[in-house]
């Protein structure tokens, strides 16, 4: 008898997470932008990367640390982009749902194909990341499956909402699907460009256009004065169609070329937020396609 | 024969295929598609096969549904580190190696009997003029199930391997409470936390060394309770149980256990780029030392209160500023025994100190720059009842110059105006050091 009632007593424990509300926490606002399109008044949501940030280079901040204590569920970029600061916002956050292999660790990455994955790497390449280019977020395919993996891991843990987050995903998938046809009417089709990061290879991939050179002769690491003076002459001889570059990077370099060569310097938000125009991933997604055109 | 056959049919294949240009050209495109439906195809199984090859060797992954097959919850498709994998698996390993070159404004046996009479006997080993090697720091980490998290540091000196720490703390506990323990460095202060190899500067500040030892307090056996309550704003309440070791607080030879810690940390951001962190701290516990001074030892009580502000600022990637500093109290009283003489005498002895540093980072470059004081408010040292006076006050003043070429690799540049010896004798110190690091990528704690 006292078995049962014990066992009910956990039951009961382990059950009653009730939900007014869900709160999740986003690394990235792009993420965050998802999750509150699948989400929509059933979910709170933080996303700890400011849009002028480096999201490289984010410190595990006390408030960041607090944020993921508070969330239900943690939603993150994966291929270690967050590793400088993931890892100690998850052991500080004395948070048992957010931990690696529960339903409140949302690895966005798990649902998206990898490009670049390097076969060996070692850091004298410079920032490579090993498991693959990290900045999948441009990429519509792949977005699609992180909005479908959102919905069930948010029916996961608020299965009486199941239906709403279903209808949410269908309603946003439909909105993805035709906008796309709006930007692959697009055309940049053999388009060539210098970009500043590996940060575009996926639009790359998707629109047909080639980064045919890098700002940075490896990834994190600043240009040399002599770089600079053969990537001046490569940009001569092959006529790009501009140099990319997004706004948190100081645009010292891409300025500098671009007053050599005259080609245009073209600034890609990086993320939501990070100008006026790109208020969701969709307006994002709008806004670069328009500045690449 | 048949070469002229295969000769007639090839002109007559031409000539219709300039007769009919646009049946070749249809022709063409069916190819076309052709050989691109078919590399899709191709690529189509490449990507299959990667995937496979990802799931392969993983034993603990489950079902390897292809990545992004709507049914897979999200950490059970792929294999999940302590950051939701990574390519430097299970454990996580890496490698700091932190050496310097040293050159001094005193002669060596100076440098290496310079101590601060009335604080610490304890000279600063390990600087001699030239080549140094400080250590190869070597940090192990990994999950050990959902439920513990396992840390090592392992410090590799010339004179050999040393265990600084090795812990297990905890994930799963609710309500936000943690529990570490092992042998870790504990929470009192904020420098204490860190690692040589994150220090600002080549050394700790005055006050560190004066109350705690050329490393702060160190690595202690013990166990650790924190608790961060869900409230509007971040607060790390913590209490600390050690074995009690350290040699200018403890008692080094851990017998006379235990030395108890307590702290809060609280924190704001202020507006968008800047963060602000404060806290006391609080510790206490037995003393039996021989750093008070030479040839003595003291057996009583020690008590140590801090109180920690740190400021920074980064409003991009290229720049960042950092403020910080730390105050420290020190009470101890208890009997002080003359080794030669064989005489005790009752000593008491409640003295301050407090750095303050800033560092401003411009790209890869970084300004540092320091002050150090010791007997800022107080300075009181009763042997017998007799107060004692030991010379000037003690101050340090510091600057230093960083290039981090990546985040990986560390060199600096330092400059000590040292006159803390009480005597006069200034030392004007220069460090050069290079701190590089290989292996999986550490976590930056705020």
């Amino acid at each position: 008898m006292r078995k049962i009632a014990c066992l009910t007593f956990l039951l009961i424990c382990a059950a009653t997470p009730a939900f007014a509300m869900i709160k999740g926490v986003a690394t990235l606002q792009w993420i965050g932008s998802i999750a509150r399109e699948i989400g929509k008044d059933k979910i709170e949501i933080t996303a700890l990367v400011k849009p002028n940030q480096d999201p490289h280079m984010i410190e595990a901040k006390p408030s960041m640390i607090l944020a993921v204590r508070k969330a239900d569920i943690l939603f993150y970029n994966g291929l270690d982009l967050e590793i400088g600061y993931l890892p100690v916002l998850i052991e500080s956050s004395r948070n048992p749902k957010i931990q690696p292999g529960r339903p409140g660790n949302f690895d966005c990455s798990h649902f998206v194909t990898v490009l670049e994955k390097p076969v060996s790497v070692d850091r004298s390449m410079g920032d490579v990341h090993p498991l693959g280019n990290p900045h999948y977020h441009y990429s519509v395919k792949n977005i699609l499956k992180i909005s479908e993996g959102m919905a069930d891991a948010l029916s996961k843990l608020d299965p009486a909402n199941a239906g709403f987050y279903k209808a949410n995903l269908a309603a946003f998938q439909e909105k993805a699907n035709k906008k796309q046809a709006q930007w692959r009417a697009v055309s940049l089709k053999g388009k060539r460009f210098i970009a500043c990061h590996k940060y575009f290879e996926y639009l790359a991939n998707d629109y047909g256009f080639r980064i045919v050179a890098y700002v940075e002769p490896k990834p994190g690491i600043p240009p040399s004065a002599g770089y600079l003076e053969k990537l001046i002459e490569t940009i001569r001889q092959t006529k790009p169609d501009g140099i990319l570059t997004t706004p948190y990077f100081a645009r010292r370099e891409e300025d500098f070329l671009s007053r050599k060569t005259g080609i245009k310097v073209i600034v890609v938000p990086h993320d939501v937020g990070t100008t006026a125009v790109a208020k969701d991933w969709f307006s994002l997604m709008d806004q670069v396609l328009s500045s690449l055109e | 024969m048949r070469i002229r056959a295969l000769c007639v049919l090839f002109f007559t294949l031409i000539l219709f295929s300039n007769a009919f240009p646009e049946d070749i050209e249809t022709r063409i495109k069916t190819l076309e598609e052709i050989t691109r439906q078919q590399s899709e195809k191709m690529s189509e199984h490449r990507k299959f096969i990667d995937e496979l090859k990802g799931t392969l060797g993983t034993p603990d992954s489950k079902v390897p549904a292809p990545a992004g097959s709507g049914a897979s919850a999200p950490g059970t498709s792929k294999v999940t580190g302590l950051f939701g994998g990574s390519a430097f698996t299970n454990p996580n390993i890496s490698l700091v190696v932190n050496t310097f070159f040293y050159s001094s404004s005193r002669k060596q046996d100076e440098v290496d009997k310079r101590t601060i009479p009335g604080f610490t006997n304890l000279a600063q080993d390990g600087r001699t003029k030239g080549f140094n090697f400080e250590s190869a720091e070597l940090f192990i980490f990994a999950p050990v199930d959902p439920y513990f998290n396992l840390h090592a540091n392992i410090p590799v000196t010339e004179e050999g391997a040393e265990l600084e720490e090795a812990y297990f703390i905890t994930t799963s506990l609710p309500a936000g409470f943690q529990v570490k323990g092992g042998k870790f460095k504990g929470g009192f202060g904020r420098i204490n936390g860190q690692h040589p190899h994150a220090w600002d500067f080549v050394d700790v500040p005055l006050n560190y060394r004066a109350f705690m030892g050329p490393e702060g307090i160190g690595g202690e056996k013990g166990v650790q309770l924190t608790y961060l309550p869900p409230i509007p704003f971040y607060l790390q309440l913590g209490i600390e149980v050690f074995q009690g070791q350290n040699e200018l607080l403890f008692d080094p030879d851990g017998k006379s256990p235990y030395g108890f810690t307590a702290f809060a940390k609280t924190s704001f951001d202020v507006g968008e780029n800047s963060t602000l962190l404060f806290g006391p701290s609080f510790l206490t516990g037995k003393a039996k030392i021989t750093t008070v001074a030479d040839d003595t030892f003291f057996s009583g009580t020690s008590d140590l209160y801090g109180f920690e502000l740190v400021y920074k600022w980064k409003p991009s990637r290229s720049r960042s500023f950092l403020f910080q500093s730390e105050y420290l109290y020190r009470r101890q009283s208890g009997d002080l025994t003359d080794l030669l003489s064989e005489s005790a005498n009752p000593l008491k002895r409640a003295q301050d100190g407090a750095y303050f540093q800033a560092l401003y980072q411009w790209e890869r470059w970084r300004f540092g720059a320091r002050y150090d004081v010791l007997d800022l408010f107080k300075k009181d040292f009763e042997l017998a009842g007799v107060p004692q006076d030991f010379g000037k006050q003690p101050w340090r003043a510091t600057g230093a110059l960083e290039f981090n070429p990546t985040e990986f690799s560390r060199l600096r540049l330092q400059y000590n105006r040292d006159d803390s010896a009480r005597n006069g004798q200034v030392n004007n110190e220069l460090f050069f050091q290079v701190l590089l690091g290989i292996g999986a990528h550490a976590a930056h704690a705020f």
